[in-house]
């Protein structure tokens, strides 16, 4: 079960000796156990003050979305804050009844406006105002923002929840003496959660989608680059979904999504901080154990078909430009996956990585540039992925022209054994700056579990970026930076806008 | 027809989960009690770190803290001076110099060189500047420690300046500064500040092409002369070491660093006067409106600080707070909406209200979030939203030590700010003394909307209502000067 990787090169002898002494230390920190409804639990003690952090991952995100329903996953993570049949209502009986009214008058509006043309418009109008009412009836039954307030009051701190491609997360920490409420309250809330406030929060998550994409000039830039990178696979939708979808979400469709995904044995918890392991297992049963086991999801997927050609998208802005320059890479599972690291490293990282080098420091023609190994997620084939915010006075052209002699120097030569070793030292420093926090290693570990079967892999990764030598670096390059599978985004804006700082140079 | 169908066929599934039963057993949940039942074990103690304190021969004040846990190594040097020492006319030189004084290199190595030095141990020496504040921090692994801290102390005492670097920071500035209406957010933020507290004062003013463009390495210098020198300096440092042997370490390596100004002046004063008002900023390319509204707020020093923080925190902190549950989860408006007292260490901040609507209800979701203000001041607030509120804040304090990091950043904020050492012990006293009758006292006094300045970032063409119904508006310029 444990994989091991004892073949290290030598001059990182040192280096990766300390890391496995660092995961042995940790070895006895950390407790693991499988409820028999199949939910996975890893405790990491650390009890150097009475906190802890709670993280619970879902193995389902906004590629899970059904077809015509993109951004459903976010809106049941919006949810999953609203209580439960005993947490935030005055009368849960009267609710239900309420909500279930709030349906059938949203049935038959849908039904009248489903006749399109031949819809009465009259009909309509009253329909509309009946599901005002319905929905005022039964917002008027809750007890507002209870699962909120009881955490918030109780010391939760940073309590919040996302949801991303691949997965969805909710967090928080609590005081350690509160445990048992964390317990209590997150049980709780997966086994018997009630989408109160259905369609108010329709029009929040509607806002979110305005905020972060529709009124960002690179929202709207990367959400046209991944509907242009990926023709078929979900990964070409951002997490959020789109706008005609959300506006049309039904409470059945997110109850239906939570009652296929939100199964224990397809969720996974990480506590970290001052917990004792064998209460955090006598409670993980008492609470956690009442979660039915269903069968895990079927994970029918679309898969991308092979790219054949360069792909291009311009989207008109009056911002300044911004540039972003993405390639098809296998999944996060492939053999290459270490070498596709290093090399992203390689290009960007810190003030030495090639793109700062040449564009931002030396030619001076971007403001900021870089590179992302994975984009948006890894769970099924992605994207490798540069960023360009050109200097004013140089145009998206020039950069995006520099970074393809940049990305040919790297398939051309191979990088010197210092920028390996240097790449190398801050991959390891890295992971030990992740286990810094809290919520940092509840979070890492449950990631990692997912993702590979063992949380370790946060420290044998290491082991193989070890392995990796500057041929692979140069292989990985030719390999996938190739035109065929590019996509190339940018912004352009109307000729308007003059370059305000032409002489700044 | 199909559609039709489908729909019934959904309608029955909707109800039909409804009345089902809840799927946990019956003697199962016989057993969970309900949250208000469970009973707390008193919570273990807090252990507060007390970092080792001195002042080095040169002046320079110094702490240590030793954490075993990782095998890393950071420090902070704190540096009286700010942004709000930049000339009136040489804006942006005090951001200059703190980047070039990293970047541009010391007197043996040049900036790149540094870099590639650092990263090659996965080391970062970093400088920055704040508004009444500037730092140099350094991290790496504690293998490494007496790396760092010869760089650390080569880039502190011996800077260079190298004009290629200065004349990177300044096309990089003037590059920032030419996207600086780009993110609506920002300029909604930036604009509040320059309204409360007036454009002409280094609280308030933005920085221009015009400025940078005057700005010479010999104006570099002469500000690091003036303020970068030991006994303006604070210096911790904690991690993975021997406190006693880097105490030795930090005395012989800052031996030769004698060099002495005079004491640095206080911050210039704000002289803010109230400019009530909406200012409406024209953005075309965005479907929401970012607002901001804010008015001049108070010091931490503030005897009514706990109160105005509980108030404010009811008003607009958390998911349980007024504006939360009356802009967003019942009226759906927002997705982002909150408020914060902003108190600072040694001058007035600025109490904000921030939020973003969609574009067709700006004046409505404007209008509903001053009614809420109103209603904080005309309103004692409930016996329930203040526990809450106050459970919140207390429940929460063991946080502030959570990490040894934090408990010494704190000591440092509170030496360099001249607060006394048990300051958070007091102000947690003070908070749960905190009644309905203060909550309602220190609003009315100190959050009167009439007072308010409303910054609206957003598409005008798409306002349902116009903002005339907010107030008077202004329009703000966003055009950028050459």
């Amino acid at each position: 079960m444990r994989p091991r990787f004892l073949l290290l090169l030598l001059p990182c002898l040192l280096a990766a000796q300390s890391v496995s002494d660092l995961q042995k230390s940790f070895e006895k920190k950390v407790t693991e156990f499988t409820l028999a409804n199949g939910l996975h639990f890893i405790v990491i003690e650390r009890h150097d003050a009475p906190v802890v952090s709670f993280h619970t991952y879902l193995n389902v995100g906004s590629v899970d979305d059904p077809g015509g329903q993109t951004g459903l996953a976010h809106m049941f993570e919006h949810m999953a804050f609203k209580g439960t049949s005993t947490i935030g209502t005055k009368n849960w009986v009267a609710e239900k009844a309420a909500l279930a009214a709030v349906e059938q008058v949203y049935n038959r509006l849908e039904a009248e406006r489903g006749r399109g043309t031949r819809a009465d418009a009259k009909k309509v109008d009253a329909l509309q105002m009946e599901l005002a009412a319905a929905i005022e009836k039964a917002d008027s039954l809750v007890e507002p923002n209870e699962y909120d307030r009881v955490v918030e009051s109780n010391g939760g701190a940073d309590m919040n929840a996302s949801t991303a491609e691949d997965s969805t997360n909710y967090f928080y920490s609590f005081p350690s003496n509160r445990i048992e409420l964390w317990f209590l309250m997150e049980s709780t809330r997966f086994l018997d959660p009630v989408f109160r406030e259905f369609y108010k929060e329709r029009d929040v998550v509607r806002e979110e989608r305005r905020m972060r994409v529709e009124s960002s000039s690179q929202g709207k830039l990367v959400e046209a680059m991944l509907a242009t990178a990926y023709s078929a696979h979900p990964y070409r939708n951002m997490p959020g979904g789109w706008a005609g979808d959300i506006e049309h979400f039904r409470r059945p469709d997110a109850e239906r999504f939570y009652r296929q995904y939100y199964v224990p044995a397809n969720m996974t918890i990480g506590i970290a901080g001052d917990v004792n392991p064998v209460e955090a297992r006598r409670m993980a049963k008492k609470y956690f154990g009442r979660l039915p086991a269903r069968p895990l999801p079927s994970r029918y997927r679309t898969d991308e078909p092979v790219q054949e050609g360069e792909k291009r998208v311009a989207v008109a802005s009056p911002a300044q430009p911004f540039l972003v320059i993405a390639y098809k890479r296998p999944d996060r599972h492939s053999p290459d996956s270490a070498a596709i690291d290093v090399l992203d490293a390689v290009l960007s990282d810190g003030r030495t990585g090639l793109i700062f080098k040449d564009m931002v420091r030396d030619k001076q023609i971007a403001l900021g540039a870089g590179s992302q190994s994975e984009f948006p997620g890894g769970k099924y084939p992605s994207l490798f992925l540069f960023y360009v915010a050109p200097g004013t006075g140089h145009s998206v052209e020039e950069n995006e022209q520099e970074l393809y002699k940049i990305i040919d120097q790297v398939k051309a030569a191979t990088v010197d054994a210092e920028t390996l070793q240097r790449v190398k030292t801050k991959l390891r420093a890295g992971l030990i700056r992740k286990l810094a926090s809290n919520s940092g290693l509840a979070s890492e570990l449950c990631s990692y579990y997912v993702a590979y079967g063992d949380w370790r892999k946060l420290f044998t990764e290491l082991d193989e970026y070890n392995k990796v030598t500057a041929e692979d670096v140069q292989r990985v390059a030719k390999m996938y930076l190739v035109p065929e599978h590019r996509t190339v985004a940018y912004t352009y804006g109307p000729p308007s806008v003059p370059a305000q700082n032409g002489d700044g140079k | 027809m199909t559609r039709r169908r489908l729909l019934f066929v959904f309608a029955l599934a909707a109800v039909a989960f409804a009345q089902a039963p809840a799927p946990a057993p019956v003697p199962a949940t016989a057993a969970i009690p309900a949250y208000k039942d469970l009973k707390y074990p008193p919570l273990h103690q807090i252990k507060i770190p007390e970092p080792i304190a001195f002042t080095l021969p040169n002046g320079m004040k110094v702490f240590l803290l030793e954490d075993h846990e990782l095998p890393v190594f950071n420090g902070l040097a704190l540096v009286r001076t700010g942004n709000l020492f930049d000339p009136a006319d040489k804006r942006g030189l005090s951001s200059i110099m703190a980047d070039v004084l990293r970047s541009g290199g010391t007197r043996e190595k040049t900036g790149d060189q540094i870099d590639e030095e650092l990263e090659n141990i996965a080391a970062s020496v970093e400088s920055s500047m704040g508004e009444t504040s500037a730092s140099i921090s350094f991290s790496g692994l504690s293998e490494s420690s007496d790396r760092i801290l010869r760089i650390f102390h080569g880039v502190l005492t011996g800077p260079e300046f190298r004009q290629d670097k200065i004349d990177l920071t300044i096309t990089q500035m003037h590059s920032g500064l030419d996207r600086r209406n780009d993110d609506p957010q920002g300029i909604a933020e930036r604009e509040i500040a320059s309204i409360v507290y007036g454009r002409e004062n280094s609280y308030g003013w933005t920085v221009e092409h015009e400025h940078l463009a005057r700005i010479k390495r010999e104006d570099l210098q002469a500000f690091y002369r003036r303020y970068y020198f030991p006994k303006n300096i604070q210096l911790a440092v904690y991690g993975d070491f021997s406190a006693p042997a880097m105490r030795a370490k930090l005395e012989a390596l800052f031996a030769d660093w004698k060099v002495e100004q005079p004491a640095v002046p206080a911050f210039p004063a704000v002289t803010a006067k109230p400019a009530p008002g909406a200012f409406l900023a024209e953005k075309s390319d965005v479907t929401q409106t970012f607002f901001t509204m804010g008015l001049l707020g108070g010091t931490l020093r503030d005897p009514d600080y706990p109160a105005l923080e509980v108030a404010t925190n009811i008003l607009g902190s958390g998911f349980t707070s007024r504006l939360m549950s009356q802009i967003r989860t019942k009226m759906g408006l927002a997705y982002s909406i909150g408020a914060g007292w902003g108190a600072a260490y040694d001058h007035p901040g600025i109490f904000r209200i921030v939020g973003s609507t969609k574009s067709a209800s700006t004046a409505d979701a404007l209008l509903a979030v001053r009614a809420e203000v109103e209603k904080m001041r005309t309103t004692e607030v409930t016996e329930q939203e203040l526990r809450t509120a106050k459970d919140t804040v207390l429940n929460s304090f063991v946080f502030f030590f959570d990490s040894p990091s934090k408990t010494l950043n704190r000591l440092m904020n509170y030496e360099y700010y001249g607060y006394p050492k048990d300051f958070l012990f007091e102000y947690q006293k003070k908070i749960a003394a905190v009644t309905r009758a203060d909550v309602l006292r220190v609003f009315r006094e100190r959050a009167n909307p009439a007072n308010l300045s409303i910054v609206a970032v957003g598409n005008p063409q798409d306002f349902g209502k116009p903002l005339t119904g907010v107030g008077k508006v202004e329009k703000i310029d966003l055009s950028i000067p050459k």
